[in-house]
């Protein structure tokens, strides 16, 4: 901020108009990347429908919903008896409130100004506005490094970086819409307060910290970050007054405010994630302290009491260091949980925690998928990282720290793909604005000299270049004025380093009149430079666009396919929702695999047994050996939860490849987890999960495969099923405790009733009859129900 | 008339069959005795076999045999083929056999045992093994040792820990946790650390000089790039998923394949290749920026980038065409319907 101000002062007036132009124009082209942020992200919207995505967003909404009806106060103690049936959830003290309560705010504010919007409305286009919030973010973030041209051209990267896009689509209603743009938003204010040492902008900080703890769980990245930058910046000598500033209010009040945050709660000084930053906070107040004392005393005393500091010092931090190892050795996951471990340990998950290896989210990435997501940006920010570092400041040397941070995690698992997303959109902004500017500038001094040679030819080159061109020149000492100035802000440190450093700042002044004549490059090769970097930036505005319209847009709610006659739609799932919300008693209870529980619960307002919270792994593995087991068993377990209606997905007759089956492995690995008496090798033929007539019997008898292929022969006579490419093995059978009540038009849905339990006067007469027959075989049913 | 030389030779019968299983048990018990007694001299657990021993603790009959045993078949002459991976398996089969023995001090129903070719041909062939790495167990119910049962390849994947399963799926026992010795002995961590703990102070001092390598801005530069580099071209990957640098051909063994075709697997070569081109490209965009600016004479700066702009055209192609190649995506642009 302060840079323009001194130029415009030593330029004049028309400096002066020139910089209010300039300032406009960045407005403009900062509003223009808002709209082009959140229109790209439109085409859920336009393809689809403006509907909520995929699964956790379902829950979200319904969570919205809730707040808007009853308020704040009723959604803090939301005790939702939908969900876990027979537990239920504490909804308040377990979400992340951050991105309900923004939304919830939007609506109230919207039609608080008259503007009726609903939810649902508001929901589907929080991420596309939070989208435009974060590249703005970004903007103000880069300009506290690189000036003004980065930060214009990192943020309009950063609006369409597929990345960023493949979790901010309208519709894609979830924790990272929001949380991307608080990260940024926060480090941007660490950064400012970094470079200003206000203590202003220090509070905004842990206030903009809370707000990515109410978000999003990736804001341990964040209190980690910042003390390794700190850390590193005591390390290379570089400890000022500002750091101290911008460090120690962030962990103080931020650590007092993220406990406010029920589900992080005392978490935020018991576990691991947050002790670094203690660890650095004592560092820092250490080397504060080493300081203040270099300060008072001569360099003789100061060598003696260096010494004496040092040893207690190092006697505090020994004794904090045996405090935080006694109480990480004490925990049993040794604080640390298991995500977090395979970041530090990348071989970590795939060892130990199977059912982290296993989601697909948690995967390496392979290279593809790096040009997938942040495409031509990988070209660039090596470029980035180097102008980093010419010169090295404290924002510049955080924004490389943040990269190589988030690029390291992003090969771990794909996932934080995201987080490295806008550290690339930044460092290639300041890569691109870098080049931008040689070669325009080599350019204009052509054109220029061009210009002039032709009224004095022999005036031009070296003679005098502030009097030749007057346009090139205030444009190009304004640079170096810029150059400068970042190189002399870091320079009250009083290292060593920084004596060496202010002798080459004396020399500057002689240097610029050399320099001035030969940072230029040749005119025809800048301007093919300047063709080819337009052409790589074209193609990236392709491939974003082509990956929002076409990869990232789908709802996964509604599916499409085309096909020669036209593209044809599935909207089972909504047709099954909305059959159980029109055709069932309000408190009847749905069993599904856990994939489906935010969906009914949102959907069709019935009550689930298990939903994509996953947090009670016995109660998914009931559900799981229910799904495994044969009828009769599964009948009586669902019967002892309460279950009226059982929802099956299944995708054989459209060929729909996530369906129940596909993900009948889990149900059986999780039940028999838990309870022995499934057990995997029973369903597996030659290793493999086989539903066709090589199944073993167990297979083609338990639950899941007789509700999905119920009736199945019927649809072609053969029985093919069009996701594994065969035809089933047992094709037909009959239903003895579930009756079909509802399959969608596609077959994707079925739903089915339990049949109500037989009349016990007959039975008592049969039983009568047979009585040897059946007690045995009632008893061994009744061991097998894990709920007696 | 008949029943009762019948019965006679019953009588006869019963106290011989008692005697000769009184017989053949003791005789379990001194194997069972000896093969402990075998184990307890090796380190590990691990019974060195020879052609008379396997005569004698593994093909005989199984009633005389109350145990299992798993054998390792291993030839020091096959040893210094890395893709063998032969000495690794041999000391994991040794990790697994130790483990089993911390958690089943005095067990007898399992034995691990290895067989070194070069000794006992004879046994190699009785077992019909022509190919190595193998393992095989011997379990009580096996009558022929060719018939006892292989451990197949995929159990060697995750060493000790997959071949644990295996164990304890075909035999009903229990390994227990596979103990690894840690990479460094106790008293060598404490001596490192009081190590360390004395080189503080003298790092602290050198820090506040500012003179160390920390201080020197490009070991931080290559050290970012470096990371990039790695990152970006799926190292990660590589060393999570144990993926090889590259493959040979199926169809043509001297053929070797660097490029896999299919988005969700890479090779560690192509990576590393595609790693390159990118880094390769920001370099010399980085190297345009801040040097050849710098460069005096013209000649110089034209020929630098044109050689910048060449490598980089083809760099940021070959990588598009790689990665349409190996996703099989094809990107194409939008347009308002008019304009077509």
């Amino acid at each position: 901020m302060a840079e323009p101000e001194v130029s415009s002062a030593a330029a004049g007036g028309g400096g002066r108009l020139r910089n209010a132009f300039g300032g406009v124009l960045c407005a403009f082209a900062l509003l223009l990347i808002g709209v082009l942020a959140f229109s790209i992200r439109l085409f859920s919207v336009i393809k689809y429908e403006s509907v909520i995505h995929e699964f956790d967003p379902y829950f979200n909404f319904r969570v919205t919903q809730f707040l808007s009806k009853n308020g704040i106060y009723e959604f803090w103690n939301w005790f939702d008896d939908r969900t876990w049936y027979p537990l239920g959830r504490v909804i308040g003290g377990t979400v992340y409130p951050g991105l309900t309560l923004t939304a919830g705010t939007i609506w109230w504010l919207l039609n608080s100004l008259n503007i009726p919007l609903s939810v649902e409305t508001v929901c589907v286009f929080t991420a596309p506005i939070f989208s435009a919030n974060a590249s703005w973010a970004t903007y103000l973030l880069t300009k506290e490094a690189k000036g003004t041209g980065a930060g214009l051209m990192a943020a309009a990267i950063l609006a369409m970086v597929p990345s960023y896009i493949s979790r901010s689509v309208a519709g894609s209603y979830d924790n990272e819409a929001v949380a991307i743009f608080a990260l940024i938003f926060t480090f941007y204010l660490y950064v400012k307060t970094l470079n200003t040492g206000s203590l202003f902008y220090a509070t905004l900080n842990a206030l903009s910290y809370f707000y990515m703890v109410c978000s999003w769980g990736g804001y341990t990245f964040i209190i980690n970050l910042i003390p390794m930058h700190v850390l590193l910046c005591i390390v290379t000598g570089r400890y000022s007054s500002r750091l101290y500033i911008a460090y120690a209010p962030l962990v103080i009040l931020g650590t007092l405010l993220a406990a406010l945050v029920p589900v992080v709660g005392f978490n935020a000084v018991m576990t691991s994630e947050h002790f670094a930053s203690f660890l650095v906070f004592i560092i820092l107040h250490v080397v504060a302290l080493v300081y203040y004392i270099k300060g008072l005393l001569t360099p003789r005393l100061f060598k003696v009491a260096m010494t004496l500091v040092i040893s207690v010092g190092l006697a505090v931090c020994f004794a904090v260091v045996a405090i935080l190892v006694a109480l990480v050795a004490s925990s049993p996951t040794k604080g640390w949980s298991g995500r977090s471990l395979s970041l530090l340990d990348p071989t970590y998950a795939s060892k130990y925690i199977p059912i982290i290896a296993s989601v697909s989210e948690h995967q390496p990435p392979t290279w593809p998928s790096y040009f997938m997501d942040i495409n031509v940006l990988a070209f660039l920010i090596p470029a980035g990282i180097i102008s980093c570092f010419l010169p090295l400041s404290d924002a510049s040397s955080f924004m490389v720290l943040y990269l190589v941070t988030a690029v390291y995690f992003s090969g771990v698992m794909v996932r934080l793909m995201l987080v490295l997303a806008p550290a690339a959109c930044i460092l290639s902004g300041i890569a691109l604005s870098e080049v931008f500017g040689v070669l325009t500038r080599s350019m204009k001094t052509h054109l220029s000299k061009l210009f002039d040679d032709s009224p004095a030819a022999p005036k031009s080159g070296d003679s005098s270049p502030e009097s030749s061109s007057s346009s090139v020149n205030t444009d190009s000492t304004k640079s170096e004025n810029r150059t400068e100035k970042t190189e002399t802000a870091p320079k009250e440190k009083p290292s060593k380093k920084n004596r060496k450093k202010k002798e080459v700042a004396e020399s500057v002044p002689v240097k610029p009149k050399k320099e001035k004549r030969l940072l230029v490059l040749p005119f025809e090769l800048s301007v093919m430079g300047i063709l080819l970097l337009i052409v790589l930036g074209g193609f990236y505005v392709v491939h974003c666009v082509w990956a929002a319209a076409e990869a990232y847009s789908a709802p996964s709610i509604v599916l499409t396919s085309r096909s020669r006659d036209g593209m044809h739609v599935f909207d089972d799932f909504r047709e099954a929702y909305a059959w159980l919300s029109h055709n069932t008693d309000v408190d009847d209870k749905v069993a599904s695999w856990w994939d489906y529980g935010y969906q009914t619960t949102a959907m069709a307002n019935r009550t689930v047994i298990v939903d994509n919270n996953t947090w009670n792994n016995t109660h998914i593995a009931t559900v799981g050996t229910a799904m495994s087991s044969p009828e009769k068993a599964a009948w009586e377990i669902f019967n002892s939860l309460d279950v009226k209606y059982i929802l099956v997905v299944f995708g054989g007759l459209v060929g729909y490849p996530s369906d129940d089956i596909n993900k009948f492995l889990w149900m059986v690995r999780i039940g028999g987890g838990v309870f022995p008496h499934i057990k995997e090798p029973d369903y597996l033929r030659d290793g493999q999960y086989r539903v066709d007539a090589q199944a073993t019997p167990t297979m083609l008898n338990c639950l899941m495969y007789k509700l999905c292929y119920y009736r199945f022969v019927e649809t072609d006579g053969k029985g093919f099923d069009k996701v594994r490419g065969y035809e089933i093995g047992k094709k037909h059978f009959k239903l003895t405790h579930f009756e079909e009540v509802f399959t969608t038009h596609h077959w994707m849905v079925r739903i089915y009733k339990l049949k109500p339990q037989r009349n016990r006067v007959r039975g008592k007469l049969k039983k009568l009859k047979s009585n040897a027959k059946t007690s045995p075989a009632l008893a061994a049913g009744r061991k097998k129900n894990p709920w007696q | 008339m008949a029943p009762p030389p019948h019965r006679h030779l019953l009588l006869l019968l019963l106290p011989l069959l008692l005697l000769a299983a009184a017989v053949t048990l003791t005789g379990a018990d001194d194997l069972v005795a000896e093969l402990q007694s075998l184990r307890a001299r090796s380190p590990s657990g691990v019974i060195h076999l020879t052609d008379t021993s396997v005569t004698r603790f593994v093909s005989a009959p199984s009633p005389r045999r109350p145990y299992s045993v798993l054998v390792f078949f291993d030839a020091s002459s096959l040893h210094s083929k890395p893709d063998l991976h032969l000495p690794q398996l041999r000391s994991e089969f040794a990790l697994l056999s130790a483990s089993f023995l911390a958690h089943n001090p005095s067990s007898g129903d399992l034995f691990f045992a290895d067989i070194e070719f070069a000794e006992s041909q004879h046994s190699f062939h009785q077992f019909g093994v022509n190919s190595l790495p193998h393992v095989r167990l011997v379990r009580p119910e096996h009558d022929r040792l060719a018939g006892s049962e292989q451990m197949d390849q995929s159990h060697f994947a995750r060493l000790a820990d997959s071949m644990s399963e295996f164990v304890e799926s075909r035999t009903g026992l229990e390994v227990g946790p596979i103990v690894r010795p840690p990479l460094l002995s106790h008293n060598q961590i404490i001596l490192l650390v009081i190590l360390f703990l004395i080189s503080i102070p003298f790092m602290i001092k050198r820090i506040m000089e500012g003179e160390t390598l920390l201080h020197d801005r490009r070991v931080w530069m290559a050290g970012a790039l470096f990371v990039y580099f790695f990152s970006v071209s799926g190292g990660m990957y590589g060393i999570i998923r144990h993926t090889p640098m590259f493959l040979t051909d199926r169809s043509d063994p001297n053929k070797l394949v660097f490029f896999y075709q299919g988005s969700g697997m890479q090779l560690g070569a192509e990576g590393f290749a595609v790693g390159f081109l990118y880094t390769l490209v920001g370099l010399m965009i980085a190297a345009v920026t801040h040097l050849v600016v710098k460069v005096e004479s013209l000649q110089t700066q034209r020929f630098a980038m044109l050689v910048v702009m060449v490598i980089g055209w083809w760099a940021v192609r070959k990588v598009i065409y790689l990665d349409n190649w190996k996703t099989g995506y094809s990107i194409h642009t939008f347009w308002p319907s008019s304009w077509r």
